[in-house]
């Protein structure tokens, strides 16, 4: 499905909280249409990494580049990129104030100044793909988490983004809802959305991912296909972390 | 007692004016917050140091010294505040574009020193605002001005509202020294006049000075706790 | 007119005397006891305790100013202390009470102070809740201009609408000035204390300040090459002593204490020693008001 041109590309990135050296020169290139699963300890680096590709983190030095540009500073041609990198969060972060449709519509009516009808009419749309069509006009705290999260990708879907950025997107789910924000995504990854994905269910690694990296103490420690890394990780860290993981 | 019906038209007077300046003054004061609240949470860090020296400056400094420099620097740098005299306002409010400068001079006063406040009490809200809302929003591409207006701010007013209702109405009742930087009628000077000056007994006129008080604060108050249910329902 | 004061003069001097021999050996006597008073009265009650509560103002210059020694010093100051050696109670023992002119009624009716001298001007107002002796001195309201103004001669000059006034916030000479003015919104200027009025009045900010001449007579003594009087007083403000409304007895006895020091000389002595430095006239003794 890749087609090999890079879209997302890291330069020897490093990235400090304050004496915390959070990101260690890592460089990692990401093809158009290719997904790929970020696994590996809690505290390795890898929601940083996810943040500081759509630059929601300020890196402190190497580059980083999508489809071609680097990263501008803050400011209108900033947010015009956030536009096209969409971002799923663990916590869905809908806003609690609008409905479910206005949380759909306001990025297209805003930021792409679209006609209100339209952006309205592609909302419903999108919704009625992600299941919760009929829950459009509800306030977010009316959902339940599954809802809420499939909610949140229709709300990035919408901007028709060149790539989406998954932070543990199922990690706050009850088990019974973590299977209908997997389906979405699955299908989003076969119809060749490029994506970066955060997670520990290996079974969407093993499914849906072109490759697998493994981060460890904010280093990019292996990059491989899944069956490869899953039948055979080269490091010691990998296979721990794997013993541990796949036991439960 | 006699005072309050004797000498109605002084406690009327004053707080006729009493009123004109907090109106004005709370309506300054809203937008200059407004403004510093910004600069204080905006992402330019130049922008954040004015805003917080700003703060730093007017919260931490006494009224009486602000209004001080207020009528007293101001004429020292030449100024008469011309500036507030705004056309079709000075019509309502006559002492505004009056040749005496004084009631702009402690306008300009109530105006900064609040303003202080009003910032923080904003920005008291937008703290209360999950950090998850404003990233999602940056996420989106909203700019810095959008993210306020359509995700941050309408989130943050209600727990602005209590805050603010308090800043206005310790503003109200802070008017109280205009009387004793050249600005002749309020409220708080009627008692004095009528005290100290004309020998009227303390209580009753303290009690008609704190009714025309009561009359400008009660009713705001309950009109924020009207407005904080409202949001609350809204939800 | 003459001849009451003379004749009130001659009572004065025959009480002292009276006073004088009722007190035993000297009258500069002090001690419970030293002075006999008629039995439950307040001067009695005073010379038994041997110590008196005087509210004055602590920041008038000339009239009632505390300074570096702690204690007031002014006219209105060596007054009370001539009543208070009257008493027969040590000038030490004597308490001094800030009473600024908002909460001298106050004081008196409450009984935070057994009497108030601080630049208590007599009025039919102020009598219907407390009770003056004297008056021992007469003011009268002024204006102060500054020196090289010469547009304004009396308080008629503000009847035009263009001048500037300042006085303080709930004295007399505001409310008095406010009748003189054309729109009190426009021309009057309020302040917390007499040194904002003269620096508005240096600044060119208002074209004037008033209040009662010896006030004003201190800021001219301190500043002449900058202020100078505009005219002759337009009111007259006769200083009292303040007591309880009931106290006629006290309010006699300091009136007889008063003509007393309007005779022997330690009146003027007084003023002399205190605001008479400013340069101020003092004339004839007033005519103490026994109503
Ligand atoms: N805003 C921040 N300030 C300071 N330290 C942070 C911040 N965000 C993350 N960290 C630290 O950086 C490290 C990596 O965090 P993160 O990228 O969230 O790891 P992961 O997502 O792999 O659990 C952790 O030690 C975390 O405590
Ligand atoms: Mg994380």
């Amino acid at each position: 499905m890749s087609t090999g041109e890079p879209l997302i590309v890291l330069e020897a990135v490093n990235k400090w909280f304050g004496p915390l050296h959070v990101l260690h020169d890592v460089s990692l290139s990401v093809g158009k249409g290719e997904v790929v699963v970020v696994i590996g300890p809690s505290g390795s680096g890898k929601s940083t990494l996810c943040r500081t590709i759509n630059r929601l983190e300020p890196i402190d030095s190497g580059t980083i580049t999508f489809d071609g540009r680097p990263l501008p500073a803050e400011g209108k041609a900033l947010a015009r990129l956030r536009s096209e990198v969409g971002m799923v969060f663990q916590s869905f972060n809908l806003f609690a104030h609008k409905t479910i449709l206005e949380n759909v519509t306001l990025g297209p009516v805003k930021v792409r100044k679209e006609k209100p009808a339209a952006a309205r009419e592609r909302a419903l749309a999108l919704l009625d793909r992600v299941g919760i069509a009929n829950q459009a006009e509800k306030y977010p705290a009316q959902l339940s988490g599954g809802q809420q999260q499939r909610a949140a990708i229709a709300r990035a879907l919408a901007m028709q983004p060149k790539a989406l950025l998954f932070d543990e997107p199922t990690s706050a789910l009850d088990p019974e809802m973590v299977g209908e924000v997997l389906d979405v995504m699955t299908s989003l990854a076969r119809e060749g959305m490029t994506m970066v994905v955060v997670t520990h269910e290996m079974g969407f690694a093993r499914h849906a991912a072109n490759r697998v990296i493994f981060m460890a103490d904010g280093q990019l420690v292996e990059d491989a296909p899944p069956a490869e890394f899953f039948a055979n990780p080269r490091s010691e860290r990998a296979r721990d972390f794997l013993s541990k993981i796949l036991t439960h | 007692m006699n005072v309050l019906i004797d000498r109605f038209d002084v406690f009327a007077g004053g707080f006729w004016l009493t009123f004109q300046i907090c109106l004005l003054a709370a309506i300054g004061a809203l937008i200059l917050g407004a403004v510093v609240a910004v600069l204080r949470i905006s992402p330019v860090p130049p922008l954040r140091a004015v805003g917080t020296a700003y703060v730093t400056v007017f919260r931490n400094m006494p009224l009486t010294v602000v209004m001080f420099f207020a009528a007293f620097g101001l004429p020292a740098l030449g100024s008469n505040a011309d500036f507030l005299r705004i056309p079709l306002l000075d019509q309502v409010f006559s002492r505004l574009g009056a040749d005496l400068p004084y009631f702009r001079f402690a306008l300009i006063a109530l105006v900064l020193y609040t303003a202080a406040f009003v910032c923080e009490a904003l920005r008291s809200g937008v703290n209360a605002v999950p950090p998850g809302q404003a990233e999602a929003a940056r996420s989106l591409g909203l700019t810095f001005g959008q993210n306020l207006r359509h995700v941050v701010l309408p989130q943050s007013w209600k727990a602005s509202v209590v805050p603010l209702g308090s800043v206005i109405i310790a503003m109200i009742k802070n008017s109280a020294l205009v009387g004793f930087f050249g600005v002749a009628g309020d409220l708080s000077q009627s008692a004095d006049q009528l005290t100290s000056a004309e020998g009227y007994a303390f209580i009753p006129v303290a009690i008609g000075i704190s009714i025309g008080y009561l009359i400008m604060t009660v009713p705001l108050g309950a009109l924020l706790d009207r407005l904080e249910k409202r949001q609350a329902v809204a939800r | 007119m003459r001849i009451k004061r003379v004749a009130a003069l001659a009572v004065a001097a025959a009480l002292s005397v009276g006073l004088a021999a009722c007190g035993g050996d000297s009258d500069e006597g002090t001690g419970a006891g030293s002075k006999s008073f008629a039995a439950g009265s307040t001067m009695e009650k005073l010379n038994k305790a041997q110590k008196i509560k005087i509210g004055t103002k602590f920041d008038q210059p000339g009239f009632g100013l505390k300074g570096l020694s702690g204690k007031p010093e002014g006219f209105d100051v060596e007054i009370a202390k001539i009543i208070v050696k009257e008493l027969g109670i040590p000038e030490d023992k004597i308490e001094w009470v800030e009473t600024p002119s908002k909460v001298r009624e106050d004081s008196i009716v409450n009984g935070t102070v057994d009497l108030v001298a601080a630049t208590y001007t007599i009025n039919d107002k102020r009598k219907e809740r407390i009770a003056f002796a004297g008056p021992y001195y007469e003011a009268g309201q002024n204006i102060m201009v500054r020196k090289d103004d010469s547009s304004i001669t009396g308080p008629d000059s503000f009847k035009d609408g263009t001048k500037k006034v300042c006085s303080v916030v709930g004295s007399t000479p505001l409310e008095e000035i406010k009748k003189h003015v054309k729109d009190v919104a426009t021309q009057v200027v309020p302040f917390d204390t007499y040194d904002k009025c003269r620096d508005a009045l240096k600044q060119g900010q208002v074209d004037a300040v008033t209040t009662d001449n010896v006030i004003l007579l201190g800021y001219i003594a301190k500043d002449e090459a900058s202020f100078k009087m505009a005219g002759d007083n337009f009111t007259k403000e006769p200083y009292g002593i303040g007591v309880k409304k009931e106290d006629a007895a006290f309010r006699t006895f300091i009136n007889d204490t008063l003509e007393k020091a309007f005779a022997d000389g330690s009146w003027k002595k007084a003023w002399d020693n205190t605001a008479g430095k400013f340069g101020a006239t003092l004339g004839n003794p007033p005519t103490v008001n026994r109503y």
